[in-house]
């Protein structure tokens, strides 16, 4: 069964918005969020598609919604699955795959701390993941303003005196012998 | 009374006392951790009861600062991911982009970058075989690998001017043709590797001492691979034959001959062989690009001006196999000069955290080093 048939097939249980063949090897489609984890479901018990291999979110700011992508890997078949689904960016709360897929903590850790998109009953919520105490804007939005954080929090240094190679070497051997233009 | 519902381990303790048992924390300044992350463990004697993985220690912000910058610009960036091998990001950042832009690599550039992904496997691989002996208390074994990884050093500086972080591939093909008489000197590389390997087997895979603290050690069930999306040595380990290389083959794989190590028992004895004869397939792999290396053609394509080169909206995934598993990039792109987001996935990310955790309940304190170098855990993909 082609990838095109099997997203077809899927459509007659799922609401799919729309479908794009990226590859021979990987197919994309979009979901509504709350079908996005009985899909996965569905996919990992009734279908080849059984393995988590990719789970992200990009910020469409300009949208106001966070995509949710998924990615799930057929290790026979030897093709894959992206499954997009977007949520509200002011809310930002999406359903945990904790149950599906054990790593899938780490990855909703992640999001929860970078994105501050929450997973209600995903067991680490609110802990630190890399960052240590972090109260500003999560720094992987893209609202958050690197260079103002920069500025606020690292004090700036004077720095070394600036002294050009010619003027140094014009110091040390006179300033005719380097000019050449004499 | 602390419970953990997030550990998973069948039959294993979800709780430990604190009348009973004891908290260390162990790094990121340790000899025994596999790089700059710590290990919050509790230990009733000698057996560790529950374990947690910490970083942080080595966040950069790669993946934020590639979204503020050209996409040329990345290639200093992706390489800093991993420092035994840095190729398989740069070759992974500009397959994505690539991709999303219809840009066509020459022939002779796909088999230069699948070459320096094959050379920075084998020095991975050496290197990660040496420190699992190493973490053994065999000394002697990381001497002669990190020498012999030192020789393929040498030809990385030789073909690519850089000996650690290479930046030779670059969007179209690469930087840098081969230089003459690379192929000869690089055979003779080989040849040194080879020549070393029954020694090594001597050393390490028929030693008492190592056989007694790899076998049925760190052990991984063949059922946790696809639950929990372990790849490389540590799902051949298991005895299943995963490979990115064959089974979603890039560059020039798919047209070479080569055969996919597996070994039974899912213990450390068990991926320290699969790297054993990684080893030997990543020189035959090696030697068939040298033979069938097309001396002539362009090894870049012709490419627009990268500070104002634009690419179309769009996402895609892509994966490659690294000497630890399976690495893999997420790009999204909205037809601007930079990127939207770039996700990046490395082995450790599920090695080291998620299964990590779930293989130490149970396991002896000493036994958790070897374990970690075993997956060969490594930070920097974790936390980019």
């Amino acid at each position: 069964m082609t990838m095109k048939a099997f997203v077809e097939e899927l459509s007659a249980r799922f609401e799919v918005l729309w479908t794009h063949a990226q590859r021979d090897d990987l197919f994309q489609f979009g979901v509504p969020a709350v079908q996005a984890v009985p899909l996965l479901s569905y996919l990992k018990a009734h279908t080849p598609f059984i393995q988590l291999t990719h789970y992200t979110v990009v910020d469409w700011i300009e949208d106001g919604e966070f995509q949710m992508t998924y990615l799930l890997t057929d290790p026979v078949g030897r093709r894959a699955l992206m499954i997009c689904a977007r949520i509200d960016r002011e809310t930002a709360e999406a359903d945990s795959l904790y149950k599906l897929w054990p790593q899938a903590v780490t990855y909703e850790h992640e999001m929860n701390e970078m994105f501050g998109i929450h997973f209600p009953g995903s067991p680490r919520m609110g802990l630190d993941f890399c960052l240590e105490k972090w109260t500003n804007t999560p720094p992987m939005r893209r609202d958050f303003d690197t260079v103002a954080f920069v500025k606020e929090m690292i004090p700036e240094r004077p720095g070394r005196e600036f002294i050009t190679t010619r003027d140094y070497i014009g110091q040390k051997v006179g300033e005719k012998r380097l000019l050449h233009d004499d | 009374m602390t419970t953990d519902p997030s550990n998973l381990v069948e039959g294993a303790p979800t709780e430990v006392n604190p009348e009973k048992d004891v908290q260390l924390w162990i790094g990121p300044q340790h000899p025994g951790i596999t790089g700059n992350m710590s290990m919050q463990i509790w230990v009733r004697g000698d057996e560790i009861r529950l374990g947690r993985t910490h970083i942080g220690y080595l966040h950069r912000g790669f993946e934020k600062l590639i979204e503020r910058r050209k996409f040329i610009q990345a290639f200093p960036i992706v390489c800093r991911i991993c420092v035994p091998e840095p190729d398989t990001n740069e070759y992974l950042l500009a397959a994505s982009i690539e991709e999303l832009a219809g840009l066509e690599v020459p022939e002779k550039g796909l088999w230069l970058r699948t070459l320096v992904m094959e050379m920075s496997r084998l020095a991975a691989t050496i290197q990660a075989l040496g420190g699992q002996a190493g973490s053994m208390g065999l000394g002697l074994v990381p001497n002669w690998t990190y020498t012999l990884r030192d020789y393929i050093l040498d030809a990385f500086e030789e073909l690519t001017g850089g000996r650690v972080y290479h930046m030779y591939t670059v969007f179209g093909g690469v930087r840098r043709d081969m230089p003459d008489g690379f192929k000869e000197r690089l055979e003779e590389t080989l040849k040194l590797i080879e020549k070393r390997l029954p020694a090594i087997d001597n050393v390490v895979f028929d030693n008492a001492v190592f056989q007694k603290r790899a076998v049925g050690i760190g052990v991984v069930k063949p059922e946790w691979v696809d639950e929990m999306g372990i790849s490389g040595p540590t799902a051949r380990g298991c005895g299943l034959p995963r490979d990115i290389r064959r089974d979603f083959p890039y560059l020039k794989y798919g047209e070479i001959d080569f055969d996919v190590t597996t070994h039974e028992g899912g213990d450390i004895f068990a991926r320290s062989m699969v790297r054993r004869g990684d080893i030997v397939e990543s020189i035959k792999i090696i030697r068939q690009i040298l033979a069938r290396f097309p001396m002539q053609g362009r090894f870049c394509a012709k490419l627009p001006n990268m500070l104002h080169w634009e690419v179309p909206k769009g996402q895609t995934f892509v994966r490659a196999e690294a000497s630890r598993g399976e690495m893999s990039y997420y790009a999204a792109t909205d037809g601007s000069d930079k990127a939207r987001r770039v996700h990046v996935r490395g082995p450790s990310y599920v090695h080291a955290m998620s299964l990590l955790e779930r293989m130490l309940p149970g396991t002896i304190y000493s036994d958790m080093t070897p374990m970690m170098v075993s997956m060969q855990t490594c930070p920097p993909e974790i936390e980019r």
